[in-house]
């Protein structure tokens, strides 16, 4: 958020530097660190973050400046006219490595259960720097093991080297206060103040930002090793603010959403709720077959595209305005196209409803992130619908279905079911109509407590994690995302759908062998020289 | 490799050739007749050949001293495996100084190549290769190992030991 606020201020005069050699021309008021970190030059680091202030306690980021007989931290000196740095020579090499050695004077080294061993800062800058004996005699201080902070985060004072992100956060961006350092030398180690649990919004942040294993999440704890996880880019679908995210995966499933800094939209920052949306991709709450619900009992599994053709004589013989189409705001614009424009312009009706889960709260703000909306693509729906010149009511549906006017609906339903807390209502309504064609991704134990189902075909889709398309936030910000991997592969997308229901054949992407390997042609989640780089144990075994 | 050829009149010779090679035979059959203590093979399954202690066999899983399991669940073995033949679960142990620990543990042996190299991995001296090396099994034996199996079996007598002692570490300062 910090990077919004310097952006929109006037323009800055440029400096001229030269950092490791290379010639700069950074803004002025910049920190030597953020001159580095903006031009990709690699610096050792724990205390700054960019979405931080600046607390200069690691000393970590020594550089060399000529003319200065001694060496400076970069994240808090400011780039003047001028300047030479450096940063590699062997003064501040060795400057880093016994700063890392301070480091870990008290430092369990419990990587074996860590679950930051992987992605750890300790780790990767002792294989930098270090890759020496301690000096210490002394037998380490013990602290406070397995400590709950609050109802998402675990603390480990000893692994923590009081870099104060966490503490900074919790004042800065968070502005709940919960975390301090509490205790003197070497007793000194985060924690809550008295009675007091970390428990906002945004607590799972600290988790990303800490440098080491000191804080853990309670979700992720232990269900994988960081090794073990391909991540790919994508968008939150948790609300309509739309956050970039990354996701990590491997082929079990989906582990965690981390956020990915988006200046425009997010910073560095998403919210604890949005974390959660990996649940409802998993297999184990998806809906995987299509089904069908007649003569009083579920029965008829069959393939989501079977069942789909099974309906095309449905969609050519029922007239136009027996027909009706709900649609949730959780979909692509390009799905809401394709069935929209197969609704309005090859079966001639207009009877496409928004099915609206938050009327109440669409407008309420936090102030940071999340918003009432919980539906990530409400503005894409409402532009799709009005290009089609379409202007329902909610109440015209219910005023039709009671009167038995609509005969097939069709019911886009939601990905995330656990932001829509009418679901059960709304499905005792859709189940007035004669035929309901309800096509979701999740698996929905309500049907068990409707009692007037009369005639229901539900079809698995695909959620946001399997499709590539875009997402309208609050603002209008159109976000593309591409899809990451296929978790149900049987299911369809919303424009697949429309396709098959019009009786035409899905065209089926294939790649000639010998395009195989261009970077076109590549699968989502196929694993690429980035992902082996950073696997190099995994990948590079057997080579020495 | 090269072949060579031997093509002088001697080779063509062969009935020599037979003859020490019987009389080879014949020495080594009466030298078992009335020698059968130094004799060199032995009558298997009856009697069981004894290797070495650091003989690579069948997978241990060390314990600690009150008995619960060495392993820490660190991945280490299941990454290094390039057989692909271990499976982890870990989960939070009740006790904050363990933290981590299985809650399975399996090994699946018919995948297994022996190549010790989980052995080598580990950190805590939590899994080894015995001496054990005999496992056959009839039609649908299962050659998943678990932690019963790996751990506890019968012929461990309640466990080996591990060297890797947390409780020590932590008083010599570590």
């Amino acid at each position: 958020m910090s990077e919004i606020i310097t952006e929109n201020k006037t323009e800055k005069k440029m400096l001229n530097c030269k950092i490791n050699g290379v010639a700069l021309f950074v803004k002025e008021g910049s920190t030597i660190i953020q001159a580095m970190y903006e031009n990709q030059q690699k610096i050792a680091h724990y205390c700054w973050h960019p979405g931080l202030s600046i607390a200069g306690v690691c000393r970590l980021c020594m550089v060399e400046v000529t003319g200065n007989p001694r060496l400076q931290i970069a994240c808090n000196t400011q780039v003047i006219e001028g300047m030479d740095i450096n940063n590699t020579s062997a003064k501040v090499i060795e400057a880093t490595k016994w700063g890392l050695d301070f480091h870990l004077i008290n430092h369990p080294l419990d990587c074996p259960v860590c679950d930051q061993a992987g992605e750890c800062g300790l780790q990767d800058q002792y294989m930098e720097f270090g890759q020496y004996n301690s000096e210490m005699a002394e037998p380490k201080t013990k602290k406070h093991k397995v400590v709950d902070l609050g109802p998402t985060v675990v603390l480990d004072s000893e692994r923590c080297i009081l870099c104060s992100r966490c503490v900074r956060f919790t004042d800065e961006v968070s502005k709940t206060n919960e975390l301090g350092i509490f205790n003197r030398g070497d007793h000194a180690e985060i924690g809550t103040h008295a009675g007091k649990k970390l428990d906002n919004k945004y607590s799972l942040n600290t988790v990303d930002i800490c440098p080491v294993g000191a804080l853990t999440s309670k979700d992720f704890r232990f269900r994988q090793r960081a090794w073990y996880l391909k991540d790919a880019e994508t968008i939150c679908n948790g609300c309509s603010t739309g956050c970039s995210t990354k996701v990590y995966f491997n082929k079990e499933g989906l582990f965690r959403v981390k956020p990915k800094h988006n200046a425009a939209v997010n910073g560095y920052w998403m919210c604890d709720e949005g974390r959660n949306t990996y649940k409802f991709v998993n297999k184990e709450s998806r809906l995987l077959k299509s089904y069908q619900f007649k003569n009083n009992s579920w029965g008829f599994e069959s393939m989501a595209g079977a069942a789909t053709r099974n309906l095309i004589n449905i969609f050519k013989t029922a007239k136009a305005d027996e027909m009706a189409l709900v649609l949730t705001g959780q979909q692509t614009v390009e799905e809401y196209e394709a069935i929209v424009s197969f609704f309005a312009d090859h079966l001639k009706s207009k009877n496409i409803f928004h099915w609206n889960n938050n009327e109440s709260t669409v407008n309420d703000f936090d102030g940071l992130l999340i918003r009432g909306d919980k539906n990530p693509n409400t503005k894409g729906l409402l532009q799709v619908l009005s290009k089609h010149q379409i202007s329902t009511k909610w109440t015209d549906l219910e005023n039709q279905l009671a009167s038995g006017k609509i005969k097939n609906l069709v019911v886009v339903g939601p990905e995330n079911i656990s932001v829509y807390n009418d679901l059960e209502l709304k499905l005792n309504l859709f189940s007035k109509a004669e035929h309901l064609i309800y096509l979701s991704s999740a698996s929905l134990p309500q049907w068990e407590n409707i009692k007037t189902l009369k005639y229901v075909t539900v079809i698995p889709l695909k959620t946001y994690i399997e499709k590539s398309g875009t997402f309208i936030n609050y603002a209008g910000l159109a976000q593309k995302f591409n899809k990451v991997t296929t978790v149900v592969s049987e299911a369809l997308t919303v424009s697949e759908f429309a396709q098959l229901a019009k009786g035409e054949e899905l065209k089926i992407e294939y790649v000639v062998s010998e395009n195989l390997m261009t970077s076109e042609h590549q699968r989502a989640d196929q694993v690429v020289l980035e992902h082996r780089k950073k696997n190099e144990f995994v990948f590079n075994r057997g080579q020495f | 490799m090269s072949v060579v050829k031997n093509d002088s009149k001697s080779s063509q010779w062969y009935l020599p050739g037979i003859l020490t090679g019987l009389g080879i035979t014949a020495k080594h059959l009466v030298k078992n007749l009335f020698n059968k203590k130094e004799m060199i093979t032995i009558n298997y399954p009856e009697q069981k050949h004894e290797y070495s202690p650091r003989f690579k066999g069948n997978h241990i899983l060390t314990v600690k001293k009150d008995g619960s399991l060495r392993c820490t669940a660190c991945m280490l073995c299941a990454t290094n495996c390039p057989a692909e033949c271990i499976t982890i679960h870990a989960s939070e142990h009740p006790d904050a100084s363990v933290e981590k620990f299985p809650i399975s543990y399996e090994i699946d042996m018919l995948r297994c190549v022996f190549c010790g190299f989980c052995e080598e991995a580990c950190p805590v001296d939590a899994i080894r290769l015995g001496p054990e090396w005999q496992t056959p099994g009839v039609n649908g034996a299962n050659f998943n190992y678990d932690i019963k199996h790996l751990a506890y079996r019968a012929n461990l007598k309640g466990g080996i030991q591990s060297v890797v002692d947390d409780v020590e570490r932590h008083k010599s300062g570590i």
